[in-house]
Order: structure tokens, then C-alpha cells, then sequence
């Protein structure tokens, strides 16, 4: 959960008395569940996206021998990814930004009442703070679902307090709710990140800052924020990277192509006969997309070490 | 308010609301409350309390409607327990407890919850002692990879579980042992990132102080260093079990008949077809049963860090 | 080395497919004329494109498919204490109906179903599953599932009841002559579900287009389709005047792509696949593209169980009975672990009393010669109501609309790709 970098203590000589396969053999079962089943299906695919299919069934035949593979499928779905598809790209784009904005500003908001003012509370918060993750995300969603029904809930205590004159029809493609839907699902796990690592603040810099007289809001923007910036980036690697390839929420939510998302074309392409090159080429550019954030935050979190 | 802040020695600061009982000038205009430093938090306080309605209401109200008498998932109408237990006038493969279709799935679900905790929590830990201690470029590529598979959206790790094992590891079907697999792979990097943050903080002080007493690498590990991670193992244990048993997305692709269907994946098909209250029970149980581990956990954690304390302060004691 | 060498290659390296690899042999011999290689095809009829690698069964040009191993022998007992394996589509079959089956021939049962028959291909494709009864399988795939080799052939001698119980149609279909590997399973329309409280009938069979409803403005949000490729795509080319719903030219089919894609932005259209029998009764649909089996069943899933609310459901099929129709088959799938118990299964499907206790709850009617369609509207159920209430008799399927009406039959790979492509271009818009 925590992907925080913390100071690592000065090296002093490992003691020799450590076999040097010693602490590897440790790693090797890992390391090789990894390979093995991470790395090697991702060759697979690959092998598919470079690869062909069979006459009857349209699916694919991977080529796992490099020198026979062909781009194909590869161009064919650049012209995609290029022409076609740019408009759900941008809206992918827009709406994981987007949410990822608001859930940073709740969450941070979220976290950082409790972890300062949480005072004798801060165990009942927290237990409700980790609750969603105790509760499948299926069933937050599909409760949302009903709530959002032209007969649900909401519309009744809409129509109720003569908010609208007619219940909204909040399932039919609207942008509103799916964005909504991604900051319900996703926010939890921005949360606890950065509580944990707000609680861990010493909070007397921030104090001594108030003493001084420091507006609460400069207080913040100077020495909070820029001392939590790990933090928030961990938070943002492990909300927006899954944000990307979701398709259920909007499923769920919307189903319109009105608001189709990049994971939507990744199901369907997975399901619909023949397109199985095409989905092994539109996962090949996803996890290509995914990399650079990734290496981004490993190089930061490395430099963040480094200094230290 | 915090008990350690109202400690401190008196600061002009108002007790409660904005009403402007402290003699300092800034806080008798609405700006100058405000500014106060030292007033609460109303707006932050306001936002969480509102944050947390919001994200717990709605289930709650779904917990209620699994108990309604009608078949709509959207309006209460009346109390029954139909879609728990069935009901004699009712067609009873509407029911969680009746339908045996449910009670299978339910079966698989604790399957391959509990089957995916126990093999993929060991191997993290392993891989997060190990990586920790060896120094090298090998283990930074290993933990790239483990924090990757971590963030990668669950739908790359189903699509390309689906084509190795139906193209490269045929033997393998589709069904528990494709699920299984899959699952400890996308699963494995919990343990390891917890455990990992926990063996960076308490840091290999005790084990070296271990060896230098004369104890084996394999004493050192097991009877200093392991204890010291016990509750980051337990943390790993139950958020691997809550989060597998909800999961839907890799273990839809990769599932078999309909025996190999756990209740995630029947609510998700649910939701494309017939939904009845009958859903909302399912998803009320794995709720529930997600909280009997993570209250098993609190319990052996309480138990745990109170001997580990002790063990710690005698080992410390010893040392000094 | 050739493409053609590759794909050979890459075929044998990756244990293909059996029906893969045997057609790749089939024609990678050299001068292999094409009529040879249709010779050694997997079944005969006489419209065969280039490049497919099946004969397609067409109304006017009927397929017979090649036994490519022996039925089961006859006068086998059936499987003792087995689990019957059925694949089959959501919410498609009455369980009671299975459960009295189960009865009779002492067996378990288990039903695995799929949401649209891509993702029913996507899994039998892979050879790993192993089900008794392959069910709702609509004919536009038979050709790559016998290609395939992931159907058996069936011994007649186990299911008398097709020939006494079944309409004429069904002794010897077009797709699938002699029923080498299927039986009928339901027969159904594609028109439009409605509400009948909110468009009057007279309306919309006033119109002079009624698929026009679709674009009506009134019912923004409310309007959806089937999220099928097949049945979309057809809805619009059937608007667009267009009546051959196999079409492979590509202008017509750009133009139904351009009119799917004009009704999102004109009412907002959804596509789901439980629009019609959960949608419409919730008040989550009012207008959606629906089969006629799931507006006959919808009055079961209605919030308020009244004659008033089952009123509300309203279905238009042309008059003349020239729209979308067709049937699903049953099959068993090659790998069957109990082919005898599912050949008795297929047989019981057929039979008229179970065919219509099914009827009664999944909506979709058998063609069984004792159901008059007449008197279907009229005739009482097992739930006490009428098999089809009678404001709904436009969704009745009589055996003649299988001479007027338009069928969706199986497509050229080619052509498949620019449906589906098609298809990929609304949903992405």
C-alpha cells in the first residue's frame, strides 16, 4: 500500500557470514512466479500483436519466433489508435485527469483532517476510511446503480425538494456520472496512502509555523504540501495507472458509446471474434503509455533516496 | 480538536463557533476568524464527514434492500429474507443460501480467496526479505516488475493471462488453476510492498545484532527478524483475501464452466441480466466475510505487536 | 518463404486449432485448385465465396455439412450420475424445465451462460471447456464451429420428437441440411419493444418508417439497441431500406455505420443486451431494438404485478412480416463428456410439453406444430396467462414469416470484419 520511500539506514559492511546465495534464494521464488507469469505472458502477447490468425475462426495464431513476425496488425491498429480511436483516447485522457483531480483533493482533504484533527476520533476514522476497501468495489458501484435509477433514490429526493421538476435520467451516457463513479471507486486508495504518510508528519514544523503567525493556508501551500509530494505522487501511480484500463465502471454507469473509455475498446476487442491481434496490439500500446508515468516515479522515488 | 493542541498553554483562539469570546482583535470580523490559525477545521471537518456519507451510505442502503421484499433492487418494499433464505412461494433459485448455483459460487469464491492468500502472501514475503538484503541491479529490475504488476490495470494482467494460458500453457484449463495463477501473480506485490516498507523501517540492526550473538542466518531470520514482521504478514493476509474475493475482472476471463464462476463474477453477469435483491446478498456476504478475516486479523495483530513488544524490549534490554 | 508457409508454420508450432490446421493443409498444396479444396471443405452448397473457408448457407442456396466423425452409436444408455454441462445464453432456459429433465434421467445439471455470442465463441473456442449441450446458437456461426470440429454429429435415432413435434421448416433447414448437427431451438423477430402507455400502437404503425422511432427526440436517454453487432447493424440497414442482411458491400454498410452513429448524438442511444425484458419494465428504456421472445417475457419482470402494467408493453413487427427473423439451434459440442445424456436432452427440448413449460418463462417460442400460433394469445399457460398477451400478437413467429422474412446468416471473414468493425466505429464515436 505504502510506496513511500523512506531513508534508508547507512550501509555498514553486510556481514560475511551470509552465504551469497543466501538472501537471493529469498528473492527466487518471487522472482521467478514474475518471469514466468508476468513477463512470459506479456511475450505472448506480443507474439499475438506480431503474429497472424487462422482462416476459420478469425482468432489469433501467435508467432513466438521473432524473426518471423509481421507488423500487420500492428499498423492497422496505429491507424486506430491514430485516427479513429483519438476521440475515446482524449476522453480517456480527460476523464482520468479529471478525476484523479477531484479524488486528490478530496482524499488530501480527507487525509489530512484526520491525520491532524483526528483527535480521539482518529480510530473510528480510520476504520471507516479503510472500510470501502473491505466492500467489493461491484457492490459500490451497483448501489450507486440503483440509487441512480429514474425511480431511485436520488431522483425522489431530487423531484422531492423540487430540485428538478423531473427525475434525471443519471444512467444514459452521462460524462457526469462516470466521472463521478471513477472518483467513488478510485478515491479510497488515494486516502490511505496519504494518511499514512501525513500522520507521520512532525508536527511541529507546522505548529512552530502558526506560532509565527502563518496564515493555515501558507502554513499548507509551504511546508505541508511540499513535504507530502512522495506521497501524493505514490497516491497518483496507484490511482491513475488502474484508472486506465477500466471499463466496468462505465459499463455499469453509463454503457452509452457516448462515454466509451480505452478499456471498453480492450473488452470488446478481448471478446469480439477476430479482433484478437487487435487486442493484443491496443495492450501492447496501453502498457507502452503505462511505462512512462511508471518510470517517471521510479526515477523521482530513486532521486528522492539518492538525496536523502 | 486535538487533546495534545488544547494542552498547550493558552493561545487567543476561540473555543467554539465563530462567536468572538477571545480578547484578540482578529477574530471579531468574519475575516479576522478566518485567519485565526487556530480555529477548527470546520471546512475540512465538514468535507470528510460528507466524504464519509458518501461512500458508505450507498452500501448500506444496497445492505438494506438484500432484505426487501420486492424484486426491485432500486426501492425498499417491505422486510423479507427471501433472497437470503428463500421463500416457500418463491422460486427458490432466486435465493443466496438455496440457489445451488450461488452456493457454488460462493464455494469458489472462498476457494480461491483463500488458496491465493496462502500461497501468494509467503512468496511476497520471501521475495521482500530477499530484495531488501541483496543489493544489485537484478533485484531493482525484479522490483520494478513487482511494483508494475502492482499498478497495471487489471485488465492487461486478464487479456494476456487469458492468451498464455489458452495458447502457450494449454495444459493449464481455463477454470481454478488459470484463476489461481493469475491472481497470485497480480497479487504477490501487496506482500511485497508492505513488508518491504516494514523491513526499510526497522532497518537490520537486530539481525546483525542476532548474528554477531552467534546466531545462524537461518536463527537470525526466523527468530528476529519474522516475528519483527508479523503484523505487516497479517496486514498482507487480509487485504490479499478482501481483495481477491471481490475480484472480477481477471477471474472472468479465465474462468471455466460454471462451477469455477465465484459470486464476484455471477453479480458482475447479474448486473448484464437479471438483478434481484438475491445480488445484494451475495455482495452483502462477501462483506461479511471479508470482515470476519479482517476482524481475525485485528485479533491476532492485538496479539501479536503485545508479545512483540515484549520480545523487543527484551531483546533490547539484553543488548544494552 | 511464403505468407501461406508461415501461417503453416505458426499453425503447427501453436497445436492450432484441428480445424485450422487441417484446411491449412487442405489448400497449401501447391496448384490446388479451389473446387478440390472445396471438394475436401467441411460440407457442400453452392455459394462459396472466395476466401471463405466454408460454404455459406443462404435460403436460396442450402449447405449440407460433412459428418467429420461418426454420431454416437445408437441405443446407448445414458451417462449414469453425470452433470449435464450447459452453455447457453443469460437468463435463456427455465431452470424448472432442466430440473424435470434432471429428474427423469437422474442427473446434475449445471448452466454456464454468456451475454452475446462472441463471448459464447470467444470461450468454446478454445477448446478447453467441455459442455454437453451448446445452446441458443445462432446459425451465422455454424459454419466456423463445424470447420472448427467443436460440434458432434447427432444420431437422429435419439431425438424422434423433431420429426413429429417440430414445424416442416425444421426436417431440413437451409443452414443445415438433414440436421447433421442441430435441432431448433427457438424462433424470434427483431422489431421494436415500446412502451405502449407512452406511444400509442396506432402511432408507430402509422408511421411510414417506423424504425424512424428510434430517432425520436421526445425519448432522449431512453432509446437503446442490442448491444450485438449483428442485430445493430441490421436495424439500420433495415431503416436505411436495405433488406440483405449479409451484406458485404461496403458502401451499404458505411451508411448504417454513419446512421447508428447519427443516434447518439441525436437521442443518446445505449446498447445493452437486457434492454427490452429487465429495461422497459424498470422505466430504464422506453423504446429499445427488441427480439420477440424478451417483450413476451418482460410482464414477468415488471416492478408492479398488474394486468395495468403488463399493458404498458407495446411490439411492432412489419405488417407484411418482411423483417428480421430467425431461429436458434442446439447443439452438442465435440468434446462432450456425456453425449447420450444430451442427445436425450436435445430430444426433450423438442418435445411439445417441455418446449412450451420453456416458452412460458423464457418468452421465445418453439416452433412446435400443436402451438397455433392463433390461439398462442389465447391459450393458458402454466403461470395461468396467456403464452403471449394478445396486444403483444405481433411478436408471435408463424411459420410463414420464415418464407418472407430476412435472415442474418453467416458472413466471409471479410465481410465479418467490416461488421465488426463497423460496430467498433459506433461504439468508439
Amino acid at each position: 500500500m505504502r510506496v513511500l520511500p523512506r531513508k534508508r539506514p547507512r550501509e555498514e559492511a553486510t556481514g560475511g557470514w551470509y552465504p551469497r546465495w543466501y538472501w537471493p534464494g529469498f528473492a527466487l521464488p518471487g522472482s521467478l512466479w514474475i518471469l514466468l507469469l508476468f513477463v512470459l505472458p506479456f511475450y505472448v502477447v506480443v507474439s499475438i500483436a506480431f503474429g497472424t490468425v487462422d482462416p476459420v475462426f478469425q482468432s489469433p495464431l501467435p508467432v513466438y519466433e521473432p524473426w518471423w513476425w509481421t507488423s500487420r496488425y500492428l499498423l492497422e491498429e496505429w491507424h486506430f489508435v491514430t485516427g479513429e480511436f483519438r476521440a475515446v483516447e482524449l476522453r480517456t485522457l480527460a476523464y482520468v485527469v479529471l478525476a484523479t483531480a477531484i479524488c486528490l483533493v478530496i482524499a488530501y482533504a480527507v487525509a489530512y483532517y484526520v491525520a491532524r484533527f483526528g483527535g480521539k476520533r482518529k480510530g473510528l476514522f480510520l476504520v471507516l476510511l479503510i472500510a470501502p476497501f473491505f466492500i467489493s468495489y461491484l457492490m459500490r458501484m451497483l448501489s450507486w446503480v440503483e440509487l441512480l435509477q429514474p425511480n431511485g433514490y436520488v431522483n425522489s429526493v431530487l423531484t422531492f425538494l423540487h430540485i428538478t421538476p423531473h427525475p434525471i435520467n443519471w444512467l444514459a451516457g452521462v460524462p457526469f456520472t462516470v466521472v463521478l463513479g471513477l472518483v467513488y471507486g478510485y478515491v479510497p486508495y488515494m486516502i490511505l496512502p496519504l494518511y499514512g504518510f501525513l500522520d507521520r508528519i512532525d508536527q511541529s514544523h507546522l505548529e512552530a509555523g502558526r506560532d509565527l503567525g502563518a496564515n493555515p493556508f501558507w502554513t499548507f501551500v509551504r511546508v505541508t504540501l511540499p513535504l507530502s509530494k512522495p506521497a501524493i505522487l505514490a497516491s497518483l501511480v496507484i490511482v491513475t495507472l488502474p484508472m486506465f484500463g477500466d471499463y466496468y465502471t462505465n459499463n455499469l454507469l453509463s454503457g452509452s458509446p457516448k462515454t466509451t473509455m480505452f478499456g471498453n475498446l480492450l473488452d470488446n476487442a478481448m471478446e469480439a471474434t477476430g479482433q484478437g491481434p487487435e487486442a493484443a496490439v491496443l495492450v501492447l500500446f496501453l502498457v507502452v503509455f503505462l511505462m512512462i508515468p511508471m518510470l517517471y516515479y521510479m526515477r523521482e522515488t530513486a532521486k528522492a533516496q539518492r538525496n536523502q | 480538536m486535538s487533546e495534545r493542541v488544547s494542552a498547550r498553554p493558552p493561545v487567543d483562539r476561540p473555543r467554539a463557533g465563530p462567536a468572538p469570546v477571545a480578547s484578540s482583535g482578529r477574530t471579531r470580523t468574519p475575516l479576522g476568524w478566518w485567519r485565526n490559525p487556530w480555529r477548527r477545521p470546520y471546512v475540512l471537518g465538514t468535507v470528510t464527514w460528507m466524504y464519509l456519507a458518501w461512500s458508505l451510505l450507498p452500501v448500506l442502503i444496497a445492505i438494506g434492500i438484500s432484505f426487501s421484499a420486492g424484486r426491485s433492487n432500486a426501492v425498499w418494499q417491505g422486510f423479507s429474507t427471501q433472497w437470503w433464505w428463500g421463500h416457500p412461494k418463491s422460486d427458490p433459485t432466486g435465493a443466496l443460501f438455496v440457489s445451488p448455483e450461488l452456493h457454488a459460487a460462493l464455494i469458489q469464491s472462498l476457494r480461491l480467496s483463500f488458496l491465493t492468500m496462502f500461497i501468494a502472501v509467503p512468496i511476497g514475503v520471501a521475495f521482500a526479505i530477499g530484495i531488501s538484503r541483496w543489493r544489485g541491479p537484478a533485484p531493482a529490475g525484479a522490483n520494478f516488475l513487482m511494483l508494475f504488476s502492482f499498478v497495471i490495470p487489471e485488465i492487461i494482467i486478464g487479456i494476456s493471462m487469458f492468451l498464455f494460458f489458452t495458447y502457450l500453457l494449454k495444459f493449464v484449463h481455463l477454470g481454478t488453476g488459470a484463476q489461481l495463477l493469475s491472481l497470485v501473480t497480480y497479487q504477490v506485490s501487496y506482500p511485497v510492498i508492505i513488508v518491504r516498507a516494514r523491513m526499510l523501517s526497522i532497518g537490520k540492526e537486530y539481525e546483525e545484532a542476532a548474528t554477531d550473538l552467534g546466531a545462524s542466518p537461518t536463527q537470525a531470520v526466523r527468530r528476529v527478524l519474522l516475528p519483527l514482521l508479523y503484523p505487516a504478514i497479517l496486514v498482507s493476509f487480509v487485504l490479499v483475501f478482501a481483495d481477491t474475493i471481490d475480484d472480477f475482472i481477471t477471474v472472468r476471463y479465465l474462468s471455466g464452466g460454471a462451477s469455477t464462476e465465484p459470486l464476484s463474477v455471477k453479480i458482475y453477469n447479474f448486473s448484464r441480466g437479471t438483478l434481484t435483491p438475491a445480488v445484494n446478498a451475495a455482495a452483502t456476504f462477501l462483506l461479511i466475510s471479508t470482515l470476519v478475516i479482517a476482524l481475525l486479523g485485528v485479533f491476532l495483530y492485538r496479539r501479536i505487536t503485545r508479545g512483540q513488544r515484549g520480545q523487543t524490549k527484551e531483546m533490547t534490554g539484553y543488548l544494552s | 518463404m511464403t505468407r501461406r508457409e508461415l501461417l503453416k508454420r505458426s499453425a503447427a508450432a501453436s497445436l492450432a486449432l484441428p480445424g485450422a490446421a487441417a484446411f491449412l493443409d487442405a489448400c497449401a498444396k501447391p496448384g490446388t485448385a479451389s473446387s478440390s479444396a472445396h471438394a475436401n471443405g467441411p460440407g457442400m452448397g453452392s455459394y462459396w465465396p472466395a476466401g471463405s473457408p466454408y460454404p455459406l448457407a443462404r435460403q436460396d442456396s442450402p449447405v449440407t455439412w460433412k459428418l467429420w466423425r461418426d454420431p454416437i452409436k445408437p441405443g446407448l444408455a445414458p451417462e449414469k450420475g453425470a452433470t449435464l454441462q450447459i452453455y447457453n445464453w443469460a437468463d435463456y432456459i427455465w431452470l424448472k424445465v432442466v430440473r424435470q429433465f434432471c429428474k427423469a434421467y437422474n442427473c446434475k445439471y449445471q448452466i454456464t451462460t454468456f451475454n452475446n455470442m462472441d463471448e459464447g465463441l470467444a470461450k468454446m473456442r478454445t477448446g478447453q471447456l467441455q459442455f454437453d449441450a451448446f445452446m441458443g446458437v445462432t446459425p451465422d456461426i455454424l459454419g466456423k464451429l463445424i470447420t472448427g470440429k467443436l460440434l458432434q454429429p447427432l444420431n437422429h435415432s435419439y431425438i424422434p420428437h423433431l420429426a413429429s413435434d417440430v414445424w416442416e421448416t425444421y426436417q431440413n433447414p437451409f443452414y443445415d441440411q438433414r440436421w447433421h448437427y442441430t435441432v431448433p431451438y427457438t424462433t424470434y423477430t427483431t422489431g421494436i419493444g415500446y412502451r405502449r402507455d407512452l406511444i400509442p400502437d396506432a402511432q408507430i404503425r402509422g408511421m411510414s418508417n417506423p424504425y424512424e422511432i428510434f430517432w425520436d427526440t421526445k425519448f432522449n436517454g431512453k432509446i437503446g439497441i442490442y448491444d450485438d453487432y449483428r442485430e445493430a447493424i441490421s436495424m439500420a440497414l433495415l431503416k436505411n431500406g436495405i433488406t440483405d442482411l449479409n451484406t458485404g458491400n461496403q458502401k451499404y454498410i458505411n451508411q448504417a455505420q454513419k446512421t447508428l452513429i447519427s443516434l447518439i448524438n441525436a437521442v443518446n442511444v445505449r446498447a445493452s443486451i437486457n434492454g427490452v425484458y429487465i429495461g422497459i419494465p424498470k422505466g430504464t428504456f422506453d423504446i429499445h431494438q427488441s427480439w420477440s421472445g424478451d417483450i413476451v417475457a418482460a410482464w414477468q419482470y415488471t416492478p408492479v404485478q398488474n394486468m395495468k402494467t403488463w399493458q404498458t408493453l407495446g411490439y411492432w413487427f412489419p405488417a407484411n412480416r418482411k423483417g428480421a427473423v430467425f431461429n436458434d439451434t442446439v447443439t452438442i459440442p465435440a468434446n462432450a463428456q456425456n453425449p447420450v445424456l444430451a442427445h436425450h436432452f436435445l430430444d426433450w427440448m423438442m418435445t411439445y410439453q417441455n418446449a412450451m413449460l420453456n416458452f412460458t418463462w423464457n418468452g421465445y417460442q418453439p416452433p412446435q406444430r400443436q402451438a397455433d400460433p392463433a390461439t398462442l394469445t389465447t391459450t393458458k399457460s402454466y403461470y395461468g396467462e396467456p403464452y403471449v398477451f394478445p396486444w403483444l400478437s405481433d411478436a408471435v413467429v408463424h411459420e410463414s414469416d420464415f418464407h418472407t422474412g430476412h435472415f442474418q446468416e453467416e458472413l466471409t471473414p471479410q465481410v465479418d470484419q467490416l461488421w465488426h468493425n463497423a460496430w467498433q466505429a459506433f461504439n468508439s464515436a
